[in-house]
């Protein structure tokens, strides 16, 4: 099962409710996603919910790993389209 | 197990009362509940400070500050790195090392100005760490003094700790048309009376002094530029908020005792608040290892004028409290079913203007800073005046925006206890129940929090603190006049227009 960590930016001004659509996504992956802390040894995608455009959250310690942006909630429905 | 520095286990530094790094809210709170405060309020000593029911809602939003850093929806804004033990610390414990953690303080201060309302008080000390941790490098370069290390030992000791400090910069300062030393009251600007081999006693007080009360430490500064004759005066140290000799007396706010109130409908803001006390330092001994500047008048002047750059900057706390009351007066033109008016469309449109113009200066002075040569990043200050300029105004403007929508009703309003009463509360509920579906508790409740953010108790932070705190209006438009480089404004003139470089 691929091993999702969830990183957020922090929440200066976001546009929606980050950690409401974070825990959407997470039921909406129930049994096909594991989501894991971020310091896990295998992680295999990093799910950015940043607040706005910008996306300023600080992803320096996931070099290499694959990075998927959530800037806005129709994003999320995006993301588990394509997931 | 912390580690602990041997020059700072003083007889009134007793860290082992503060065992954590990166405390939670609860850490915090019971922190203060070991802390032997001595404060005044309506002419009595109070016992218990943490739970005095005035007073606990200031407490409630230094918390926030604690809160949040454990949050990772958060964490990105409210921790940083310690460039001193690699640690990771709470942002208002930080140094800033770099642009973006200059732009991330001003984003701290509107996430935090938004989750509380009101102001949390702990920017002031944040300010005072890092203006201390640049002046006290310049003076040990140019003078051979010793302060800079005598610093980061003390930095570390608060990132270590957690600590909230207050940063005690402003003198009740007498008459003001005197220097210090010319004052008919000599205590009048805080000042060294005794100098020991083991430190130094000091005698003054400082005002206005924003969660002194909610804080670990005290961190005293000088207020104005100084000359040698004031050199009595140019003193700076840092001193547990309990010291002995420390007396705090509480600065009263309009409407403070719907606090001791029953229920919390008219408070408005059923969270938080703020504070502000006269602290008063009665012959109080501060030992070396907590002395940052003695007597070094030459540079009052740049202390003074980089920590109002950075205290000036923190006033990015406004643009979070605006987006609350922005939020309440749409709320209540959607309670009263004139949202779609024109004209109160374009006063929300006017509102928010005036709000992001203000994040736009603090953002700017962040961006725009630069490094110190002791590595710490400065705001650009001329930026940060005239952000400061702004917020002595902008917040004005929305307040009587957000008091137009509201209407009068938000100051004609009876209790929450005659909604309560049986006698009363049908009346209220069938009178103060508008054409759309609200209940007539949800149009009270938002109309209070107006209430209490543009006349109540949240109005010391939102409004008076905007027009005086980190310097009143006139402090920054010397600042500005000073920084604008008109030459190079003239040759562009000039140059467009065909005046030579001679005329």
């Amino acid at each position: 099962m691929l091993k999702v960590g969830i990183k957020y930016c922090g929440g200066c001004n976001p546009g929606y409710d980050r950690v409401a659509l974070a825990d959407y996504i997470r039921e909406s992956l129930h049994g096909r996603a594991e989501f894991v802390p971020l310091d896990h040894e295998h992680i295999d995608l990093v799910l950015a919910v940043e607040g706005c455009q910008t996306c300023c959250a600080d992803l320096s310690s996931f070099e290499g790993k694959q990075i998927y942006f959530i800037a806005q909630i129709e994003d999320a429905g995006k993301f588990l389209q394509d997931f | 197990m912390i580690r602990l520095n041997p020059a700072l286990t003083s007889n009134i530094t007793e860290s082992w009362r503060f065992p954590m790094a990166l405390k939670t809210a609860e850490q915090y709170e019971d922190s203060l509940r070991k802390l032997n405060l001595v404060v005044y309020m309506f002419g009595k000593k109070l016992d218990n400070v943490v739970n005095d029911p005035i007073i606990r809602p200031s407490m409630q939003a230094v918390a926030k500050t604690y809160d949040l850093a454990h949050l990772p929806e958060h964490e990105d804004i409210m921790t940083a790195t310690s460039h001193i033990s690699g640690k990771k610390i709470n942002r208002f414990t930080h140094i800033h090392q770099s642009l973006d953690d200059l732009v991330k303080k001003s984003k701290m201060g509107r996430l935090l100005g938004r989750a509380t309302g009101c102001c949390f008080q702990r920017c002031v000390g944040m300010d005072a760490l890092n203006v201390l941790s640049i002046v006290t490098y310049n003076m040990d370069k140019e003078l051979g003094t010793e302060y800079n290390q005598r610093f980061l030992k003390y930095l570390e000791y608060v990132q270590e700790n957690d600590f909230t400090c207050d940063g005690a910069m402003t003198d009740p300062k007498g008459d003001r048309s005197l220097p210090p030393h010319r004052q008919p009251d000599p205590d009048h600007y805080l000042h060294v009376v005794a100098q020991r081999d083991d430190g130094i006693v000091v005698r003054g007080a400082k005002a206005h002094q924003t969660g002194a009360v909610n804080s670990h430490e005290i961190i005293v500064m000088p207020t104005v530029a100084m000359r040698e004759e004031d050199k009595d005066y140019a003193v700076s140290f840092a001193l547990p908020a309990d010291a002995e000799g420390i007396v705090y007396i509480m600065g009263r706010q309009s409407c403070d005792t719907r606090k001791l109130e029953e229920g919390m409908l008219d408070r408005g803001n059923t969270f938080f608040g703020g504070h502000e006390a006269l602290v008063v330092f009665d012959d109080v001994f501060v030992p070396w290892d907590r002395v940052f500047m003695y007597k070094e008048y030459d540079f009052v002047g740049q202390l003074v004028e980089k920590f109002g750059a950075y205290h000036r900057q923190s006033y990015a706390c406004k643009v979070g409290v605006g987006d609350v009351l922005i939020g309440a007066a749409q709320t209540a033109a959607e309670y009263n079913n004139v949202a779609k008016a024109s004209h109160i469309k374009d006063k929300i449109i006017e509102m928010n203007h005036l709000n992001e113009t203000l994040y736009c200066g603090c953002i700017a002075c962040a961006s725009e800073g630069f490094k110190e040569d002791c590595g710490t990043y400065s705001v650009n200050s001329l930026l940060a005046n005239i952000h400061k300029q702004n917020v002595t105004r902008f917040p004005y403007e929305i307040s009587r925006l957000a008091q137009d929508i509201a209407g009068g009703l938000m100051v004609t309003l009876p209790s929450e206890q005659d909604l309560r009463s049986p006698q009363t509360g049908k009346w209220l509920e069938k009178y103060y129940t508008a054409s759309c579906d609200v209940p007539a508790i949800n149009r009270m409740r938002i109309l209070r929090l107006i209430e209490n953010m543009t006349l109540g108790t949240a109005a010391v932070g939102y409004l008076t603190e905007s027009m005086h705190g980190a310097g009143s209006p006139q402090a920054q438009r010397i600042m500005i006049s000073r920084l604008v480089n008109m030459a190079e404004k003239k040759r562009a003139a000039k140059k467009l227009c065909g005046i030579g470089e001679e005329c």
